[in-house]
């Protein structure tokens, strides 16, 4: 099987400072996979994008209000060829990072048909949003995302049909749950 | 026809454009081909020409270091907006087919 | 400034063509700054012969011909004197108006794990949209064998994504 790995190149950058950490378990799962998506962009990268993208184009310059005042984006997607290359039990360390203190899970949907189990967090801080997690796990896939910084739920809406992104809607008060 | 898979496979094998100064620095090289015969005149300047020549010579020389700088920042620019384009749509992808497992879920209630 | 057929300035041509070329290269090594570099290559050819070019439609296939010719080259060069590997890198910038943007990138990793000429054959048809018998005279193949290749190429790819996505439910 071949493993083809994609790793962000930006090593002469300072190592991110990803507010939630990866389990050992969850980073050793790169070795398994298939193909693996790695984003890591801490602030000073968010930044070096941002000049890049277009005041004049409206979708580029939508994303560099998102992108302003983020410390971080963070990306981690694995594909594996077979199921069972992770336990749902591999998920626990993470999980139990976002039982913290400003977590709060808005959204987890579980289907026994699919295998998928996904779940959505948002963290608030001074009245406001600061961090959105996502984990999505399939039995082929498993995708970790987490953004770090001021965030509005609306700000992602209103990327959605634009710049190639899907239309979402997010608008959900922190401790609801489906 | 196309099937849904070929039809997915026309989505991934879009069109791209290249970088925004790609245009002006093809038409640069080109430009440069053109004079490339001139060039050998130089070698039958007069002595105090020469002189001049190469002090242009050097401002070119810095000039285009100083460029190579900027294309590498550029490069390295257009790639960070590459991998933060893909990050939001891997984010907005996954966010979108949780809204849509959820409304799934509620229109069978 | 020179004029190619039909007084089409230079500048216009590079204009008009240069997201195809780009993409050709880009789809085939998978390496933006490689792309550009190819592609620079190619117009600059196209400059010295534009006189021998007769239309605007052989310039559009000259220039897919000669893209692919040099993406060719390069890889065999390469592979007699590796550097670094095609896969270093960001994944290039991609602009996807639709679709999951990993399942795009799935499938061109799939395309590009193929060997030059299929891997040609696939970009011609799904990013040009040429039938089979213009990706034969592009590439300067039979036409019988450029419909050989869509065809295992096709199944071959649909054999892996099913794999890959699982059984259907």
């Amino acid at each position: 099987m071949k493993n083809s790995i994609l790793i962000a190149c930006f090593a002469m950058l300072p190592l991110a400072a990803q507010e939630l950490k990866l389990p050992p378990n969850i980073e050793k799962l790169a070795a398994k996979a298939e193909e693996v998506v790695d984003v890591t962009m801490d602030g000073a990268l968010l930044q070096l994008a941002a000049r890049f993208l277009s005041d004049k184009d409206p979708d580029e310059a939508r994303v560099k209000k998102l992108v302003a005042g983020l410390k971080g984006i963070y990306v981690k997607s694995f594909e594996f060829e077979n199921k069972g290359e992770y336990q749902d039990s591999d998920l626990e360390p993470l999980r139990a990072q976002l039982h913290s203190p400003g977590w709060s899970r808005i959204v987890g949907v579980r289907s026994k048909k699919s295998g998928d189990n996904a779940e959505v967090y948002l963290k608030s801080e001074n009245g406001g949003f600061s961090g959105l997690a996502i984990i999505s796990a399939e039995p082929r896939e498993l995708t970790i995302v987490q953004i770090i910084g001021p965030l509005q739920p609306e700000d992602l809406r209103d990327l959605g049909g634009r710049w190639g992104i899907p239309k979402i809607d997010l608008g959900r008060k922190p401790g609801k749950e489906d | 026809m196309m099937d849904d898979f070929e039809k997915q496979l026309k989505d991934a094998f879009q069109r791209q454009d290249p970088s925004a100064d790609f245009e002006s620095r093809v038409l640069a090289a080109a430009s440069r081909e053109k004079q490339k015969p001139r060039r050998w005149l130089a070698l039958w300047m007069p002595g105090h020409l020469r002189w001049a020549a190469a002090l242009a010579m050097s401002l070119v020389l810095v000039a285009v270091v100083v460029r190579q700088r900027e294309v590498h920042e550029r490069a390295a620019g257009e790639a960070a907006k590459a991998r933060l384009e893909l990050a939001l749509k891997i984010t907005s992808t996954k966010l979108k087919k949780i809204q849509d497992q959820v409304n799934a879920g509620r229109q069978d209630e | 400034m020179e004029r190619g057929p039909g007084s089409k300035a230079f500048a216009e041509l590079v204009r008009e063509h240069q997201s195809m070329v780009f993409s050709i290269a880009c789809h085939f090594l998978r390496d933006r700054s490689l792309a550009e570099e190819i592609a620079q290559d190619v117009f600059l050819q196209l400059y010295r012969n534009l006189e021998s070019l007769e239309s605007e439609a052989h310039i559009a296939c000259w220039l897919r011909r000669v893209t692919s010719n040099r993406c060719v080259d390069y890889v065999r060069k390469r592979q007699r004197r590796p550097e670094t590997g095609l896969d270093d890198g960001p994944e290039p910038r991609s602009v996807e108006a639709a679709g999951d943007p990993l399942l795009n990138r799935k499938l061109r990793a799939l395309v590009q794990s193929l060997p030059e000429k299929p891997r040609l054959v696939m970009i011609l048809r799904y990013q040009e949209d040429l039938m089979p018998d213009e990706i034969a005279r592009t590439l300067d193949m039979p036409v019988r064998t450029v419909k050989s290749i869509l065809h295992r190429s096709l199944a071959m790819l649909r054999e892996k994504m099913e794999r890959s996505m699982g059984d259907p439910r």
